[in-house]
């Protein structure tokens, strides 16, 4: 064993290397050119923003312009923005015409998740620090959200419920710490992938059932986008594979299916739907527009996903295949244990994206008359004592879309993180 | 022709002559490849393949598990000819390791996953015994304590070594290695040869394309020189490299040595 360290170790020396050169260079440099050693922030802003008369003249430009949008924006949401509006319609963003004595149905669901995420974020392997810049942020975004509660929230029984929610996280955050990543990742894995059956058994198929045309606002998105990205995941792997295949049926078949799918706008074939699934079905199934809007939106998905797949096998060697196949994986097994691992690992970035924006298009639903979260706020700036406002319900919705999708975003960050470590 | 015929007629696990290999030729579009290479490889035999660059060494060491399919010609291994009808190719790949030049591990495994994947997953042993074999081979080739660590954290001589353990986890009654060491740093060659030898020794059937003298001379039954996709000469190796008989063979030794 007269080897040489693992890569890391070799790595670092090759670092150190670097550093010296770099410090050789940065040698010559001060002898050449000694510069100032202790720097003010005076001495940084002459040096920087004012070293000639230009440049000062556009840091004031810049400057007076960031103040003045600054202001604007301040002046919009402080003083002259009526969000009295926002306070009265929120129920009907967030579930609609959901009736109101079936809406325990959504609360016990988001008691439901509430405790898978807590346990996620508890058992997570990799927790960040926080560091002080992130520990004010947070408090900060708390804060925001506590002054938006204590305006917009009205009765007390909500209060209560959004109070336990989040006790419940932070319970559950805890007894996730304390079982740990291990323990946690099995029962986990079952519980996100149970989740959305049993949310779909609570609000449909326990007593009578709440019908997917009261299924409205922003819960709406949310079912919406999880039926897309669970349903058209698989089989968009599946098209993918298929792309690939030897058998030229196959393929024509996958390649067509794509490129159509691709090439049509999302709008139009959720509109489409309505007559489309009818004639793949036998007439006596009778399904709810609605569902099969999310079939179209789920099979346009999938085409996306499918070309996202493709590109993360191209980036596979064709000695990982042979190596599978010397051993005496069955296809199935080689693709499932060795390629599509490392295949989708690639795409994350690129999987995420399209998830958040399969997610924000699920605002598209408007077209086929469903009063999602953007429209519940459009229509709401129609009502008499709020002409003029639609600004308000806009930037409410606007921001509602966003923290999803930003959660999204840095959620993806973390599992590319965490799934980094085996890689290259 | 009635020959092989009879070899056919004859097999089961009895017969001594574990690889047979009739007028194998392979073509790639117009190029040919193979042009009927003929040999037997006896069990517990060392078989060395020599031969410059494009000769088909590759190619045909890759027909032997059907990683490429031969045009024409006949390969029986173990008595089992390779066909495009054989229902069982994995069965049979099973009994077979090979060991790449660019070893091929899998980057997302750790070293204790790729030596148990196919075992699980292949022939079905449960995990404790999958990881206990595993852990003996890690022993065996010498990297005991890397088994927790993923392959890019390995230096290229313990990833072979790792390659090697992989393929005898599926306890294969034949190991072929091509150019198992041409990639590697000239310090790590010898440990990869070590573990090669160890093998040879221990009565493993092997056929390795290698151009490592001292591996063939020490170890090596027998060594097939390849040119333009023929055996032009085959000997054991105290001849094949003091005495080569033809021409092309001088040629491509005063080349090597
Ligand atoms: N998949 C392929 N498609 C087309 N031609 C191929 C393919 N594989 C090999 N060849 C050709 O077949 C010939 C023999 O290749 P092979 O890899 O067997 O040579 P080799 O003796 O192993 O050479 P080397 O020492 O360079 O590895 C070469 O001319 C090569 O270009
Ligand atoms: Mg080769």
């Amino acid at each position: 064993m007269s080897d040489r360290g693992p890569v890391s170790e070799r790595g670092l020396g090759a670092r150190e290397d670097v550093d010296l050169l770099l410090a050789t260079q940065e040698g010559v440099v001060v002898e050449s050119a000694p510069k100032a050693e202790p720097q003010t922030p005076m001495e940084w802003m002459r040096q920087n923003l004012f070293s000639g008369w230009v440049n000062a003249l556009i840091t004031l430009a810049s400057a007076a312009f960031v103040v003045f949008v600054f202001y604007q924006a301040a002046r919009f949401l402080l003083v002259s923005a009526e969000w009295e509006i926002v306070r009265r319609f929120l129920r009907g963003y967030m579930v609609g015409s959901f009736p109101v004595e079936e809406l325990w149905r959504v609360w016990t669901c988001v008691f439901l998740v509430g405790a898978l995420a807590g346990l996620s974020a508890g058992s997570s392997r990799n927790r960040l620090p926080w560091p002080a810049r992130r520990i004010v942020f947070g408090l900060v975004v708390l804060a925001l959200a506590v002054a938006f509660l204590i305006f917009a929230v009205k009765t007390p029984l909500v209060w209560g419920l959004i109070t336990a929610v989040a006790v419940e996280i932070i319970v559950f955050r805890q007894i996730g710490l304390t079982l740990g990543y291990q323990r946690l990742r099995r029962p986990l894995l079952w519980g996100w992938a149970l989740s959305f059956p049993v949310v779909i058994i609570i609000v449909r198929f326990i007593g009578d059932g709440v019908a997917p045309r009261f299924w409205e606002g922003f819960f709406f998105n949310i079912i919406a986008a999880t039926v897309g990205i669970f349903a058209s995941f698989p089989i968009g792997i599946l098209l993918a594979l298929g792309r690939r295949s030897s058998l030229p049926a196959v393929r024509f078949f996958c390649v067509g299916f794509i490129e159509i799918f691709r090439g049509v706008p999302l709008v139009a074939w959720l509109v489409f739907s309505k007559y489309v699934v009818d004639l793949l079905l036998p007439p006596q199934v009778d399904l709810p527009d609605i569902i099969k809007a999310l079939v179209a939106m789920t099979l346009f998905s999938s085409a996306y996903i499918a070309e996202i797949v493709r590109g993360g096998l191209q980036g596979i060697d064709r000695g990982q295949y042979e190596a599978g196949r010397a051993l005496g994986l069955s296809t199935p097994r080689l693709l499932g244990l060795v390629i599509l691992p490392q295949a989708l690992r690639s795409t994350i970035p690129a999987m995420i994206s399209h998830f958040i924006s399969l997610f924000k298009d699920t605002s598209l639903f408007t077209a086929i008359d469903v009063t999602e979260l953007l429209s519940a706020a459009r229509r709401s700036s129609n009502a008499l004592e709020f002409q003029g406002h639609s600004m308000e319900t806009l930037l409410f919705a606007s921001l509602i879309f966003w923290i999803v999708a930003f959660s999204m975003a840095r959620w993806s960050q973390r599992l590319e993180l965490r799934l980094g470590i085996g890689e290259r | 022709m009635a020959q092989t015929e009879q070899n056919t007629e004859q097999t089961g696990t009895s017969t001594d002559e574990i690889i047979i290999a009739t007028d194998v030729r392979k073509w790639f579009g117009d190029f040919q490849a193979l042009r009927g290479i003929s040999t037997v490889v006896r069990r517990g035999e060392v078989v060395v393949i020599v031969g410059p660059s494009g000769s088909g060494k590759s190619t045909f060491i890759r027909t032997i598990n059907r990683l490429e399919r031969h045009d024409e010609g006949r390969i029986i291994v173990d008595g089992i000819e390779m066909t495009d009808d054989i229902r069982n190719i994995s069965q049979i790949r099973s009994e077979i390791g090979i060991v790449f030049q660019s070893f091929n591990l899998f980057p997302h495994l750790t070293v204790l996953q790729n030596l148990t994947l196919a075992p699980r997953n292949v022939r079905h042993w449960n995990r404790a015994k999958s990881e206990e074999k595993a852990r003996q081979l890690l022993d065996r080739v010498g990297i005991p304590e890397q088994a927790d660590k993923f392959p890019a954290q390995l230096s290229g001589g313990q990833q072979q070594r790792v390659a090697i353990a992989r393929a005898l986890a599926m306890e294969p009654r034949i190991m072929l290695f091509d150019e198992p060491t041409s990639a590697l740093d000239p310090e790590m060659i010898k440990e990869v040869l070590d573990v090669m030898k160890e093998l040879a020794t221990s009565g493993m059937t092997i056929v390795a394309v290698s151009h490592e003298i001292g591996f063939a001379r020490e170890v090596g039954d027998r060594v097939l020189f390849f040119d333009e996709g023929v055996i032009v000469e085959e000997a054991e190796p105290e001849r094949f490299f003091n005495d080569p008989q033809h021409d092309r063979t001088k040629l491509f030794l005063s080349q090597i040595l």
